[in-house]
């Protein structure tokens, strides 16, 4: 009887129907995407890492000092990024000594 | 078609020669980046996937997956914006809130959204517009995607209409302001919003809930999201939270500056000179993609090989689906599945034959729609500086041996 009754017990919550399949928090996983290091890389974490990872910036492949100014500014006037002219000047010198194509335009 | 396409070329070599540029420093196009490399590491309710950055999510779904009519859930591709995704839902408390230019407003929660509105289902192609966008060149700014910024879906939840219906539109409402949960690093970043005319909210238009029969995957928009058939997936809203009734369409980001192709009739330009006029993209052109074989793939000689595949378009309806061995020389008809998902969804394609050479084999694939629109091959696709709407015939090269 005692057996039985677990048995219903289990049939029971195996029934209920479940809200989600995801109950509890999620979590994402970290991965560590393999951006180089060099001068300004400081400055590119800081600003760069607070909207999204460093996939971003790999995945665009080797590209010229004008893309790589392209993209930061957009960061700056459509996504409101806070990047000082300062700052602005490192990152896109950082992106093209590692990300360059060699090509200034 | 034949006069659209000499404008395209006619627009395009005028481009070129007034700037004095070759054709290839207007842009051109080949077929998208494949293969890339699935990740080791699985992300919340999925498999592994080609992963291009954990923050925000961005996994595309491998050639491979498309060869079935409904893309698994643990499969179906991710993609987000915002750094800041909510990790919690509680499902008791979450609520979809209708306001702005209302008789009653509303907070519907989501045992109600299930029980008291009529359920409706819908098979649809949820596509990004970058999709395929590793075909431009040069760099279309953006994910450099392959194929697989796309799946298909059996989706269930309510009319967006009936909601309405309920909440009682106001006079001299126009507009719908769709909002999701995803939140920016900074207050003064856009929010991810989409507007929607009300002419746009056919039966087909519905807050979902479920995705092939289970709850939405987390990363695809849990609780509820947005589903427009037809159009692409910037449209359709994840883990919905408010939907505004306004009389003004108000100049968002995303829609008006982002997702945006040139607003000329070939929807291009160079990248030398951006075309001044955009208008959002909306509307899927007609597509199709070889799930099997893929690239790389060795064939033996004189064995039957079976080509599967995937096509859909914005609604119209697939026609036909041609398959080329010979560089695109002669085409010859695949066939379709029943269509019995309807037209939003994929029509499945098989086509048999025996590999009769040894060496390279090239396949193509093309899809035309009920409209007579067909593929074009990659190199007479147009550029555009968001690198949108690629709809390049398929090519996968196996090996016969």
């Amino acid at each position: 009887m005692k057996v039985m009754k677990k048995v219903l017990l289990t049939t029971l919550i195996a029934a209920t129907p479940m809200m989600a399949q995801v109950k509890e928090k999620i979590e994402v996983p970290y991965i560590a995407f393999p951006i180089k290091m060099g001068k300004g890389f400081d400055v590119v974490q800081a600003n760069c890492l607070m909207c999204h990872s460093f996939g971003y910036i790999i995945n665009q492949g080797r590209q010229s000092k004008k893309f790589w100014a392209g993209k930061v500014d957009k960061m700056i006037v459509h996504f409101k990024a806070p990047i000082t002219d300062k700052d602005r000047k490192v990152i896109i010198d950082y992106l093209y000594e590692h990300y360059g194509n060699g090509k200034e335009q | 078609m034949k006069r659209r396409e000499f404008f395209k070329t006619a627009a395009v070599s005028a481009g070129a020669a007034a700037l004095g540029t070759t054709t290839a420093e207007a842009g051109v196009t080949h077929q998208p980046v494949d293969n890339r490399k699935i990740s080791d590491v699985a992300f919340p309710e999925k498999r592994p996937l080609i992963t291009y950055s954990d923050r925000p999510p961005l996994l595309e779904t491998p050639r491979e997956v498309f060869t079935c009519a409904l893309t698994p859930n643990d499969q179906f591709f991710v993609r987000w914006h915002m750094p800041d995704i909510p990790t919690y839902i509680d499902t008791d408390k979450f609520t979809i809130n209708i306001n702005g230019l209302v008789k009653k407003e509303l907070k519907i929660t989501l045992k109600e959204l299930k029980e008291d509105f009529e359920q409706v289902e819908v098979a649809a192609v949820l596509q990004c517009g970058g999709n395929s966008r590793s075909a431009f060149e040069p760099t279309a700014g953006g994910i450099q995607w392959g194929s697989g910024a796309m799946g298909c879906a059996l989706w269930k939840g309510v009319r967006l209409r009936d909601i309405l219906d309920r909440a009682g539109i106001k006079k001299g409402a126009e507009w719908l302001a769709v909002q999701g949960s995803e939140k920016a690093a900074y207050y003064e970043t856009p929010n991810f919003i989409r507007e929607l005319h009300l002419d746009e909210l056919d039966d087909h238009v519905i807050i979902a809930y479920q995705m092939n029969g289970e709850d939405l995957p987390y990363l695809n928009g849990f609780p509820v999201r947005l589903v427009i058939p037809g159009v692409y997936s910037d449209s359709w809203i994840k883990m919905i939270t408010n939907i505004t009734v306004t009389d003004k369409y108000k100049k968002l980001f995303f829609m008006d500056h982002a997702y945006v192709v040139p607003d000329n009739e070939c929807e291009c330009e160079t990248p030398e000179k951006k075309f001044p006029k955009t208008k959002p993209i909306y509307r899927m052109n007609v597509k199709s993609i070889i799930g099997y074989p893929s690239n790389g793939a060795k064939l033996t000689l004189k064995s039957q090989a079976v080509v599967r595949g995937v096509a859909f378009d914005g609604g119209a309806g697939i026609r036909e689906v041609q398959i080329s061995l010979d560089g695109g020389k002669t085409w010859d008809k695949a066939i379709l599945d029943s269509g019995k998902l309807g037209r939003y969804a994929y029509r499945t394609f098989r086509y048999g034959f025996k590999p009769s050479k040894l060496g390279k084999l090239e396949i193509m694939a093309k899809a035309i729609n009920k409209l007579g629109e067909e593929q074009p091959l990659a190199k007479d696709i147009k550029w555009n500086h968001g690198g949108y709407k690629y709809n390049g015939i398929d090519v996968v090269t196996v090996e016969v041996v």
